[in-house]
């Protein structure tokens, strides 16, 4: 087989000897390049992580209780600034009503949706590409996951108010 | 994430999944290069054309939590689509790229994929996918794996 040609690649290791003395010298390699790598791109791949992270969770739903919005907010929050309230003030919220989105106590509201769209714009300019949508997406997506995931507590009391027949 | 279809430069959209054990049955050595029953132990994945079921390339690759690295064991194209009178490109480079996405979603700035091609494949490696040496291993870390990452996405 003509590998040059193929672009085929058998990587296996020979042994675990081999395994473990590649990757020391490759870590050794890894933590130098690490040490030279600066703010920003360190941001970037964060971003990265972030953006894949809500990627992941729109492409393969878990109806679940869990509050996905505020977990990837407080992600992105905590990646870009040193304290909470700085983000609040670069977003004109304050620091209260921002605690009480990322705690779960209240609903963001659509002014916040819409400061919060364009701050990630300009943050995810870093890494070039980003879905202006993805924030209601996950929001929207976390709250018919917690409908479908909470069908036993509301479907009851439902059912009965609900007067028309299945025609089955 | 796109492939090229190289008489007519048209661009079809990909889909880039786990392989399962009907597709392990119908994949072929002749084909496929490796014998990827082998591999199934690790993760294998399968790259088609958007809603087609043939499968144009494999990777099969180890995910190293502690080193926070992905390491790629085996890396093919399907028969037809290698060499200079490949149907389709961009299958290993959309392969790779895919990897890189789930090494930057567990590790962050730590992320890193790693091969070990023979040596006269390693200078294609390193200058197409700006593959870093060490040793007999080339790898990609921050910032080039973002860029790969970034290079195969579809969006604008």
């Amino acid at each position: 087989m003509n590998e040059m040609a193929n672009e085929v690649v058998d990587s296996r290791y020979s042994s675990s000897r081999e395994q473990r003395d590649e990757a020391q010298q490759l870590m050794e390699k890894r933590k130098l390049r690490m040490s030279k790598l600066s703010r920003a791109e360190v941001f970037k791949a964060k971003l990265m992580q972030l953006k894949l992270q809500m990627e992941e969770f729109l492409r393969a739903p878990v109806y679940d209780n869990k509050p996905h919005f505020t977990t990837f907010l407080e992600t992105y929050i905590d990646t870009l600034y040193d304290k909470r309230s700085e983000f609040a003030k670069d977003i004109a919220v304050t620091p209260v009503s921002l605690s009480q989105v990322l705690n779960n106590h209240r609903e963001p509201k659509e002014e916040f949706m819409l400061k919060l769209m364009v701050h990630s714009e300009r943050a995810f300019k870093l890494i070039g590409s980003f879905h202006k949508k993805i924030w209601y997406q996950v929001y929207f997506q976390e709250k018919i996951n917690e409908t479908m995931a909470s069908q036993e507590q509301w479907r009851p009391e439902v059912e009965k108010k609900i007067k028309f027949e299945s025609f089955a | 994430m796109k492939i090229v279809e190289v008489s007519s430069n048209k661009k079809y959209e990909i889909n880039i999944s786990r392989v399962d054990k009907a597709d392990l049955d119908t994949i072929t050595s002749e084909r496929h290069f490796f014998d990827w029953k082998k591999e199934k132990t690790y993760e294998i994945l399968k790259l088609t054309i958007a809603g087609e079921k043939d499968i144009l390339g494999l990777v099969s690759f180890e995910c190293i939590d502690e080193e926070k690295r992905i390491h790629i064991r085996l890396l093919a194209a399907s028969e037809e689509n290698v060499g200079k009178d490949k149907i389709y490109d961009d299958i290993i480079g959309n392969l790779l790229a895919f990897v890189a996405q789930q090494a930057v979603l567990k590790y962050a700035e730590w992320a890193c994929i790693s091969l070990r091609p023979k040596t006269q494949l390693a200078e294609h490696y390193i200058t197409k996918y700006k593959m870093n040496v060490t040793g007999m291993t080339l790898s990609l870390e921050v910032p080039e794996i973002l860029e790969l990452i970034e290079r195969y996405s579809n969006e604008d």
